[in-house]
């Protein structure tokens, strides 16, 4: 065989991206995609519009809203626009944090490639399937609007033009950023560990910048001298696709309206497109430049920091003397293996996170100095910290891998002692999980001592309840992989909603038993047992049903963790 | 009820995963002190024995005993009396050597003193005294191999199954697992169950061979008849000679 120069080796690279997003349809890539591309932009420019007007005219007629939808247009694109550049960028930065493949690089990189052909061939394989996204979804939104103004065709072709051309320049931005971010974190095991972790707290990362952005628009446009949302690339595409629809108008704007529309935008059809290619451009460049630097290995997998483990901290030290047993020294080494994960820190610490925010909400819902009972307070209170139980608990780091789970089956009853221990550290945890959110709660609502600890007993019962939860389901569906794979999402949405249904469904199911059999309702007999009234009494009877079924999930869960392998 | 004289006995265990057939009829009689080498290529069924003969993997069909115990129902007496170094290393990353030997200790039910310095003699044999309190992630595959290799023998087993146990070493720490399996055989009476793909290996540590091919036991004898009967030089081409898979030289640069 001759060895064949290969000239275009991003072709390549491209070709394999593209036959991995096309592999359902092996055999026939080509023509399915030149296929669904044509019935995209068939769908863009025509079926689109005559869907979303026939649905508009049934519910409203749009010459009446003609005027309010012309309006909204240039203020809504920039929203909109602003939402799509957090989704395209934090997404496949989520994504590529919690799932770290450098190995695929090392074999490219092998192979003789250059790091610029990797970034520019994976790019190109993925501009097939953005294009359809856009063609598909954007008409969804945009119609209404174009239809409005009337917009002609080739200026429907130009503002999907535009809006693919803007996300591939995003796509292109979170695939140089990936790369960096994946080159740095996939170096080592511990940097894995922390991509997970970031890949989690992903979603507080992206809110912050963008209420930071609501909050404090006004004093950074005094500093800028401008409007601050001018300074961002989201805005010129915003505004370009706005002054496209508005140039392409089929309702004869008057020079007066398009002054308005001018006075809002700001910058002109020109300066936003020229902006636009300008920060295309220099994408591309710093991309290109940059590829050589962001994939280099400056130190090997093992030449990284070696950490060595200090003497046990006082905690450990303490559970090791309440309970000397073997026992004991399997929870302690549990929760070394918990806490050293630095994605069990970040679930950790986004539960907290949320449990601190919790008690606002709750004042949000009753509104600020309206009075509080106990009655309304604790079931609210309750759900939450059973998701945040649910959240810390289910779903990852319960096991690294299957080798690990055949390492504690062949001990006698090892994965029964394993899960017990587990479930210590979950119901440790559980204590400052439902500590500080029910004290802030307490402070902030100005609640009575007894009420306090009400609050605390319930919100401990509803925690521990959801971590025996989220145990027993993780025991019964094991997750070795990250928060990528689909046995995480599915523990961690079964658990979260049979919490849901055990804390809505338990006192009407046992409402129903009382009347059936005893012929007296639940409330009643709760009064008359001595509860406090009736409503403490229903969150008790929800906190010992979500305890007592966790506890039958775990059982079960456990059973079949031990069970040989058929 | 401990059989003193055969430690594995199998009769027609077989096992089936959907259309295959990774173990068929296999009928097998292990003595107790002996060095059970189980040799085969890739995919032949060893591991999977190897997890039923643990506890670890229902058969389809056939019946065996481990220690006296009953593979199908006495698996917690199996566990308890025997050790399993994994084909591919299980470890929590996240723990040093000592924290992990700890980690098994207590499963197995140990603590304390005494545990602890079996840790440190186990480790400090191994070679891996100077590095105990690092984490594993920062550990090579092969100090990876000796701390599994630490934790097999924790407890004190009287068998040892050893799934591919020196693959990953480098040739002085093979060694090093050689000696030790020689001695506790020796000393201990401990039985080992090697799987291995190195056929030297086997021939210096095992005294009874085992070759398995698509699920059936072909052969089983002593590395010296198994090489006689075969009429050849060493256990390697005697394997060959048995399983087949031997290219010669003119075939192997036809894909050039």
């Amino acid at each position: 065989m001759e060895v064949a120069e290969m000239e275009c080796r991003w072709l390549q690279i491209a070709k394999a991206e593209f036959f991995v997003l096309t592999a359902r349809f092996k055999g026939h890539r080509k023509l399915f995609m030149g296929l669904v591309l044509s019935l995209g932009l068939l769908w863009a420019v025509y079926f689109a519009p005559l869907v979303v007007g026939l649905v508009m005219e049934v519910l409203t007629p749009i010459t009446p809203i003609r005027v309010i939808l012309q309006v909204m247009f240039p203020g809504l694109m920039r929203a909109v626009m602003l939402l799509l550049w957090m989704l395209l960028l934090i997404i496949p930065l989520g994504q590529a944090l919690s799932e770290i493949k450098i190995g695929q690089w090392e074999i490219l990189l092998a192979s003789n490639v250059t790091t610029r052909d990797i970034l520019v061939g994976t790019f190109l394989g993925k501009i097939p399937s953005y294009t359809l996204y856009v063609l598909v979804l954007a008409p969804l939104l945009l119609s209404p609007f174009l239809l409005a103004l009337q917009v002609s065709l080739l200026g429907q072709l130009l503002i999907y033009t535009i809006l693919t051309l803007m996300i591939l320049t995003i796509n292109w931005l979170s695939n140089i950023i990936c790369a960096a971010l994946q080159a740095k974190l996939g170096e080592s095991s511990r940097g894995n560990d922390i991509a997970k972790a970031l890949a989690l707290l992903m979603g507080l990362i992206a809110i912050i910048p963008v209420l930071g952005l609501q909050l404090f628009a006004t004093q950074f446009s005094v500093i800028l001298g401008l409007n601050v949302f001018l300074v961002f690339p989201f805005t010129w595409s915003a505004d370009l696709v706005s002054w496209l629809a508005i140039t392409f108008n089929g309702i004869n704007l008057t020079a007066s309206q398009i002054a308005h529309f001018q006075n809002v935008l700001q910058f002109d059809l020109l300066t936003n497109g020229l902006l636009i290619v300008v920060f295309g451009v220099v994408c591309i460049g710093i991309g290109l430049l940059s590829a050589e630097r962001l994939f280099t290995y400056q130190i090997g997998a093992r030449s990284e920091t070696v950490r060595t483990v200090k003497r046990e901290n006082i905690l450990l030290r303490g559970l090791r003397k309440i309970s000397p047993s073997s026992f004991g020294s399997l929870v302690v080494t549990c929760f070394k293996t918990f806490f050293r994960q630095v994605q069990n820190l970040s679930k950790i610490a986004m539960a907290l996170t949320l449990s601190v925010i919790l008690p606002f909400l709750v004042i949000l819902v009753y509104g600020q100095g309206s009075p509080i009972t106990l009655d309304s307070l604790l079931p609210i209170t309750g759900y939450g910290l059973a998701f945040m139980g649910i959240m810390a608990f289910s779903g990852t780091s319960f096991l690294e891998s299957k080798d690990q789970l055949w390492m504690i089956q062949a001990v006698p009853r090892g994965t029964s002692r394993f899960v017990k221990a587990r479930l210590v550290i979950a119901v440790l945890i559980a204590l400052p999980l439902s500590l500080i959110p029910t004290t802030v709660l307490t402070i902030m609502m100005g609640l009575e001592l007894f009420q306090f600890f009400w609050l605390f007993g319930y919100g401990y019962a509803m925690v521990c309840g959801a971590a025996l939860f989220g145990t027993g389901i993780t025991a019964l569906n094991p997750n070795y992989e990250d928060i990528k794979s689909p046995v995480y999402t599915t523990s961690m949405m079964i658990a979260n909603m049979i919490c849901l249904f055990v804390t809505m469904a338990s006192p009407f199911i046992l409402s129903v038993i009382t009347r059936f059999f005893i012929g007296v309702s639940l409330d009643t007999l709760l009064v008359t047992w001595g509860f406090l009234s009736a409503g403490v009494g229903r969150t008790i009877i929800t906190a010992v049903f979500l305890l007592v079924l966790g506890a039958l999930v775990v059982l079960v869960g456990t059973r079949r963790l031990g069970r040989p392998g058929t | 009820m401990v059989n003193n004289s055969i430690c594995i006995k199998t009769e027609g265990l077989t096992k089936i995963f959907g259309s295959v057939q990774a173990i068929r009829e296999l009928d097998l009689e292990v003595k107790s002190g002996s060095r059970f080498g189980f040799l085969g290529p890739n995919g032949a069924g060893k591991t999977t024995t190897v997890r039923i003969l643990s506890g670890l993997l229902k058969q389809t069909s056939g019946t065996g005993t481990v220690c006296g115990y009953d593979v199908s129902t006495q698996r917690n007496s199996i566990k308890a009396v025997t050790g399993l170094l994994p084909e591919t290393p299980g470890l929590y990353s996240k723990l040093s050597a000592v924290e992990f030997l700890e980690f098994i200790g207590a499963l197995n039910g140990r603590n304390g003193d005494s545990l602890h310095q079996r840790i440190d003699r186990l480790l400090a044999i191994l070679g891996l005294e100077g590095r105990q309190e690092d984490l594993l992630e920062s550990y090579s595959s092969g100090m990876k191999q000796k701390v599994l290799m630490a934790s097999t023998l924790l407890h004190d087993p009287q068998l040892v199954f050893l799934d591919e146990p020196t693959s990953r070493l480098d040739p002085a720490a093979s060694a090093l697992v050689k000696d030790l399996i020689l001695l506790l055989a020796e000393e201990n009476e401990t039985s080992f169950f090697i799987c291995t793909h190195i056929t030297s290996f086997a021939e210096d540590v095992c005294d009874v061979i085992g070759i398995i091919n698509e699920g059936q036991l072909v052969i089983v004898d002593s590395p010296h008849q198994i090489i006689e009967s075969t009429k050849t030089r060493n256990l390697e081409e005697a394997y060959l000679k048995i399983v087949g898979g031997k290219v010669d030289r003119q075939t192997l640069l036809t894909w050039r």
